[in-house]
């Protein structure tokens, strides 16, 4: 899939409560390889799409909207899935 | 020894080329209206564009790149082309105008007519953009332009009111019509702050292929060089102050400009006036068409940069190209450049948020800035001419309407 | 510069800079391919550059990508040589088929006097 079709997408537990949308994607920078590692979400996700908070900013502001990629259940073009109790942290 | 030379050439080229024709339309109408009551807003404006054009060549001295491309990976691509397409249209305007007002220049100084002065100046243009490699433009205008100097002579010469003029610099809501006054406000703050002047300076860095051992010229450029600029602004202020507001002369014509420096100086005053005149705005007509392309290759990521020749960016020269016809095409049709300038000045600032909450954002960057990110004084100086901008973004239509383009 | 490390898509790689193996600029990260979305280590696949991957960019992308035409090329992950502000490869643009339209400009520009200036 393409990170422009996850872009924007809703994002709910598997009981359906909404999270909000995905902003962006957190992965790990290997030598070889990058590996998705989560998934950011919701509003103040929106701020660090603006790179307000985000890995190389020097902002210091809160930001932990990142979904560990483990409790994702399901990811695709009708939207995400994440556990129920999945927290942003 | 050699590089306090060169870091004292970089502040004169920096004072010649901070004067354009937005800024000498809008200083001069402000002083024939309004006096030396707006001097306190060419302060807010200056430091402005010192702010930002600090942390542009910050940007580019560290990460070799220029900011236009923060716009994209920042707004993402779709408010990111908007922004793009608004730029263009904004910084065609601006070529235009400048194009016109080297033709009046021209004018002025022989007796020819308009038209052929302007295909002359679009000629001569494309010869420079062409053929001359960009240190020795920015030297060659910047330098040239250092014969505005004459204005600051003339201010003095004039002897206007000192008192009145010291409380020029502390703001007040002016006598008369007040959306005119605001309109004016916003036009000297975007005539400072325009965006081609950041994207311009960014890329310029590159061009020069400044890297962090030149942070220190960044700043004396900024500090030094952008002061020095803002004290002509203040001096085309006063001499319109001085002259034109207590004879009742608007400032409509370019030449008004120069009377303003014959008056006092007589002949030797005009004819710096006009040189002076010609090279800033010349200078500044390059600038824009640069930009033109830089913009346009920063956004698609195409190679770009005079640095890289002619035949090393293609797509980059085309786009200059292409900006310079267009604009070349549009003021032979007979637009009178003073309104074109005017208009570019309000529509510029209009887009001005869209230009600098990128340019805030990378330069607190560690990806593209490592240890060299934004300390507190920029951030807050930041913060602050941010929340300028958004202001007279949001005023700038309304006011033009108010105040019927500044007429009242 | 970065080997390793925390890193947004959308915000660090996405629309950045490429950066050929010459240090010559050809192009933008138009859109990231990633593989693995159903296991437990999703990972990028590639990088795919050009017009027509404006389309998933909204309503103005999709404009876009209609009035600019052309191909895209997709350029596999493993020829990334470093992340920074910009994403450096390991070959020259012409080997990654990432420099058709620069050349044809180029030919264009070359036959003109002064080209070289």
């Amino acid at each position: 899939m393409r990170l422009s079709e996850l872009l924007g997408a809703p994002v709910t537990t598997r009981s359906g409560a909404s999270l909000g949308r995905l902003r962006d994607i957190r992965a790990e920078i290997h030598p070889r390889h990058v590996a998705i590692t989560g998934i950011v979400v919701g509003q103040l996700g929106a701020l660090e799409r603006l790179g307000i908070g985000a890995p190389t900013t020097t902002v210091r502001i809160r930001t932990h909207d990142v979904i560990p990629w483990e409790q994702v259940v399901r990811a695709d073009r009708r939207g995400i899935v994440v556990e129920d109790d999945a927290y942003p942290r | 020894m050699k590089r306090i030379l060169s870091v004292a050439l970089g502040i004169l080229a920096a004072i010649g080329g901070f004067v354009d024709i937005g800024d000498i339309v809008f200083n001069v109408q402000a002083g024939s209206m309004f006096g030396y009551q707006l001097l306190w807003v060419v302060v807010i404006g200056v430091g402005g564009i010192m702010t930002y054009a600090e942390m542009c060549g910050r940007v580019a001295a560290v990460s070799e790149r220029a900011v236009f491309d923060a716009v994209r990976e920042r707004l993402g691509f779709g408010v990111g082309l908007v922004a793009l397409v608004a730029g263009q249209f904004v910084n065609l305007m601006t070529l235009t105008a400048e194009i016109g007002g080297i033709a009046l220049v021209l004018q002025l100084l022989s007796a020819l007519p308009y038209r052929v002065l302007l295909v002359l100046a679009a000629v001569v243009l494309l010869l420079v953009l062409w053929l001359m490699s960009f240190q020795w433009i920015e030297r060659v205008f910047g330098y040239c332009g250092l014969a505005l100097l004459v204005f600051a002579v003339a201010a003095i010469k004039l002897q206007p009111d000192w008192g009145r003029v010291a409380r020029g610099f502390v703001p007040s809501g002016g006598s008369g019509d007040l959306a005119v006054y605001l309109y004016f406000v916003v036009g000297l703050i975007g005539a400072a702050m325009v965006p081609y002047e950041v994207y311009f300076y960014s890329s310029g860095a590159v061009e020069e292929r400044w890297t962090p051992k030149d942070l220190g010229t960044n700043r004396a450029n900024v500090l030094i060089g952008y002061s020095l600029g803002g004290i002509l602004s203040c001096a085309l202020m006063i001499c319109a102050g001085a002259l034109l507001l207590p004879n009742g002369i608007t400032a409509e014509l370019l030449g008004t400009v120069a009377l303003v420096a014959e008056v006092p100086l007589g002949q030797i005053g005009l004819l710096l006036a006009l040189i002076g005149t010609l090279f800033a705005v010349s200078g500044a007509a390059i600038d824009s068409a640069f930009s033109g392309g830089y913009n346009v290759a920063q956004f698609f990521g195409w190679e770009w940069g005079r640095y890289r020749k002619n035949a090393g960016a293609p797509r980059f020269t085309i786009a200059w190209f292409v900006m310079l016809t267009v604009a070349f095409v549009i003021v032979m049709t007979g637009v009178d450049p003073i309104l074109v300038t005017e208009l570019s000045v309000i529509f510029s600032v209009v887009a001005l948020p869209l230009t600098y909450i990128p340019i805030l954002l990378v330069a607190n960057d560690r990806a593209y800035m490592g240890r060299y990110a934004n300390g507190r004084l920029s951030n807050v100086l930041g913060i602050f001419y941010l929340v300028v901008v958004l202001v007279i973004a949001a005023a700038a239509i309304p006011l033009l309407v108010l105040s019927n383009m500044g007429q009242g | 510069m970065k080997t390793s490390g925390p890193i947004d898509l959308a915000l660090g790689l996405l629309d950045h800079q490429l950066v050929d193996s010459d240090n010559r600029r050809c192009g933008k990260v138009d859109d990231l391919e990633i593989e693995g979305l159903d296991t437990a280590s999703p990972r990028l696949a590639a990088i795919i550059v050009g017009a027509p991957a404006w389309r998933g960019r909204g309503r103005v992308g999709r404009l876009a990508a209609r009035l600019a035409g052309g191909r895209s090329t997709r350029v596999p992950w493993s020829e990334v040589e470093e992340i920074a502000s910009d994403v450096q490869l390991r070959k020259p643009a012409g080997e990654l088929r990432l420099d058709a339209a620069e050349e044809r400009a180029r030919r264009f520009i070359a036959r003109l006097p002064g080209a070289e200036r």
